[in-house]
């Protein structure tokens, strides 16, 4: 799988956690708290990701990243 | 050599006053749904004249005034498990041991490690009397926190923005013994996991400093690493079975919603629907007494157990799983087993009326408290304290059975009796 197909996992993802929104286009330099997503709603977002992604990681290895294409890099460099 | 421990008697103190949690975020312009997330209602707010020895005493004074001399003289041993200390060297429990007129063969000391200290305590309780080398002895475990971290300056109130809402004030104290009427603790029955990160620290007396996302990160990781250390030494151990209720250490309800889901998934993939199910059957009772004292830090987790009690239905002997987190950061999943008995022996306690009596302040007295030109800062020498700060909520103290700070004279703190 390649960055971009990972970062769009990732925002198929929010999409579905944070159904309101939906409909609100999404990029790689939005970070989630801008977004208006809540930690809580993070973690979850992450988790789902890692699911996704057969990834069996601590979720402390995905703190850092300032936006959504940020925290893409770091996943697909974990595949 | 018998194996039964656990703790044998337990009480909670809540404070004098509180403070509604709607109405400070309305005031701090939060935006409700993010108050929805908290599942918190009110929070205890700590007196100028209220310390965390006071805290302390305050809670374990019922449960020490219900024993018969002969059982308080078996008390071998008080530990006071704290993240707010007021003395690097003096541990708070030189005093609690004094107020509570306790003899004077006993080990005197303290625990640090942010809200897992309780859980330390408890365990080195449970295991001096497992060890048996004082049979029928009884060991005081007693956690207190309270916070006050809005005190360094201006744009300290800005910098604890984001947990203000859920930060309280609380003390819980537990007698552990080999006659565990509240807890039946499953000796061995645990798992640990720790490492080094810096989540949330308090880095200095007033001041609160940390990250929320790597909090959080660092608390589900636990959960997990801890439940399956517990589950590698317990061979049967199924997190969805085994455990009839869940006590998870609670610095705000929805982050244990969000651990709770965390596991559920990465156990047995469960769909959202079995998760929140479970979450409401298993979970919320927790939550009983922690939505209305806010987190408790070291308490926390027992605040969970007694809600638990207090609320869930217990008509046979069951299994408890307990969770506890300190940042940091060291984890702990455990478990024990609690009977109709407990339930009725923590019921007569009455300790939702106690929270009732709470005097409630308004935003007005709750931001005067928060300046806190009335409290003691570490490291005073000499000081007297005014009781007349927000005069309501001193006259809500009566009967003489709550201890009040009166001055420090000579860095030693002088109590008496309100």
């Amino acid at each position: 799988m390649d960055r971009d197909a990972v970062l769009a996992l990732l925002i198929a993802q929010l999409r579905d956690v944070v159904p309101d929104l939906a409909e609100k286009p999404i990029i790689g330099t939005d970070s989630m708290a801008e977004l208006g997503v809540d930690s809580i709603e993070r973690s979850e977002i992450l988790m789902n990701t890692l699911e996704a992604l057969a990834l069996d990681l601590p979720m402390v290895h995905l703190h850092g990243p300032r936006n959504l294409g940020e925290l893409a890099d770091l996943l697909h460099g974990k595949l | 050599m018998s194996r039964d421990v656990g703790i044998e008697a337990l009480h909670i103190y809540g404070g004098a006053a509180c403070l509604d949690v709607r109405e400070l975020c309305t005031h701090r312009g939060l935006d409700m749904p993010r108050f929805e997330n908290l599942l918190m209602r009110e929070k205890t707010v700590a007196l100028p004249y209220e310390d965390p020895v006071t805290f302390a005493v305050n809670a374990a004074k019922p449960l020490v005034d219900s024993m018969t001399p002969a059982e308080r003289a078996r008390i071998e041993m008080v530990v006071t498990c704290t993240e707010s200390g007021i003395d690097f060297g003096k541990s708070l429990s030189t005093y609690v041991h004094h107020h509570l007129g306790l003899a004077g063969n006993c080990r005197l000391f303290e625990i640090k490690q942010a809200c897992y200290s309780g859980t330390a305590g408890l365990q080195m309780a449970v295991n001096f009397i497992l060890s048996g080398t004082s049979p029928g002895a009884k060991a005081l475990v007693i956690t207190t926190d309270i916070s006050r971290f809005a005190l360094a300056d201006a744009a300290a109130i800005q910098e604890w923005a984001y947990s203000e809402p859920s930060s309280g004030a609380g003390a819980v104290a537990m007698l552990i013994s080999d006659i565990p009427h509240i807890l039946r603790i499953d000796p061995g029955a645990y798992g640990n996991h720790g490492f080094e990160v810096m989540d949330t620290c308090r880095p200095g007396p007033d001041t609160e400093a940390g990250d929320a996302d790597l909090s959080l990160m660092a608390y589900l990781d636990c959960a997990e690493r801890a439940y399956k250390d517990y589950a590698r030494r317990v061979d049967g151990a199924d997190f969805r079975q085994s455990f009839a209720y869940l006590c998870f250490h609670t610095p705000f309800g929805g982050m244990i919603k969000g651990a709770h889901r965390h596991l559920m998934r990465k156990l047995y993939k469960a769909p959202a629907a079995e998760i929140d199910a479970d979450f409401a059957r298993r979970l919320s009772p927790s939550l009983t007494f922690g939505q209305r004292v806010g987190n408790t830090a070291g308490g926390s987790v027992f605040l969970g157990l007694a809600g638990m009690l207090e609320a869930a239905e217990i008509s046979q002997p069951c299994r408890i799983g307990l969770f506890s987190y300190g940042s940091g950061c060291c984890s702990e999943f455990f478990s024990g087993t609690v009977t109709p008995d407990s339930q009725h022996r923590l019921r007569g306690l009455g300790l939702a009326a106690s929270l009732d009596r709470r005097y409630r302040l308004s935003m007005d007295e709750y931001e005067v408290l928060l300046k806190g030109e009335h409290v003691v800062r570490f490291g005073t020498r000499d000081t007297r304290l005014d009781q007349r700060v927000i005069p309501a909520a001193r006259d809500s103290f009566s009967g003489g059975n709550r201890l009040v700070l009166d001055e420090v004279a000579a860095y030693h703190r002088v109590y008496s009796w309100a």
